[in-house]
């Protein structure tokens, strides 16, 4: 009888799937060593599902560009330009793309990496890359 | 006159250009050799010296050699596995497990649903 039953049941048995959706903002609160910081959901993806807000972006590249050794930080705003308003060289412009693309994990190629030269195309470049983290 | 001021200016901006990239690319290889974050301070440092020894140089086709002896010694140490970020081309995670689209729902059973 159950046997009978158990494929008639089975068919009609659905399982909602659920989209778990991850809070993007909550690991920005947390410590480098909270264990809810690397959630479970495609922890081993090398698609990061937390997308950065612009804030976090032009926070980030302004530190950046801020703890470049030749930079007077005080000076540093998000519509900068590197060459023209730090009185840097185009050499030490390469040395802050190498050191944007380290902070946020990215391959820039070099076609596009010589033409970045200002705070704001900087942020620009990193906040529409889907793969900036 | 003019028109060789503007050959010697362009001739300067593909000079800057082409410097700029051998830069970027050996500022990067340096970060493949060296083992440990403290060691790539000291080699980038030196190879910025390397650099800046030429600053003044202003003679176009010194400046020609210049570059071509940088880039044939950039070819030379180039590193046969350079670290690649894991999501680019030849990276370790390039195409993997890429996210379904949006909206699209597994059917287990296809053709046996009723």
């Amino acid at each position: 009888m159950a046997a009978a039953l158990r494929p008639a049941i089975l068919r009609h048995l659905r399982i909602p799937v659920q989209t778990q959706t991850l809070d993007r903002y909550r690991p920005l609160l947390l410590s480098p060593f909270d264990p809810l910081r690397f959630s479970p959901l495609r922890s081993m993806s090398s698609h990061g599902d937390e997308h950065l807000t612009k804030e976090e972006v032009v926070e980030r590249v302004l530190d950046v560009v801020k703890s470049f050794p030749k930079v007077d930080p005080s000076k540093v705003t998000p519509e900068v330009h590197f060459q023209r308003d730090l009185g840097l060289d185009s050499l030490d412009n390469v040395e802050i793309v190498v050191a944007l693309e380290e902070e946020f994990k990215l391959e820039i190629p070099d076609k596009e990496a010589v033409l970045i030269d200002s705070c704001d195309l900087a942020i620009e470049y990193v906040a529409n890359h889907p793969m900036a983290a | 006159m003019s028109m060789s001021a503007a050959g010697y200016l362009a001739r300067r901006a593909a000079q800057k250009e082409r410097v700029m990239l051998l830069y970027r690319r050996a500022l990067k290889d340096t970060l493949n050799w060296a083992v440990h974050r403290h060691i790539f301070y000291q080699d980038a440092s030196d190879l910025r010296e390397k650099f800046e020894a030429y600053r003044h140089v202003e003679d176009l086709d010194t400046i020609d050699r210049l570059i071509s002896e940088g880039e044939a010694t950039y070819e030379k140490w180039r590193h046969p596995d350079p670290y690649i970020v894991p999501w680019a081309p030849g990276g370790s995670k390039f195409t993997r497990n890429p996210p379904p689209p949006e909206g699209i729902e597994i059917v287990y059973d296809y053709g046996k649903e009723d």
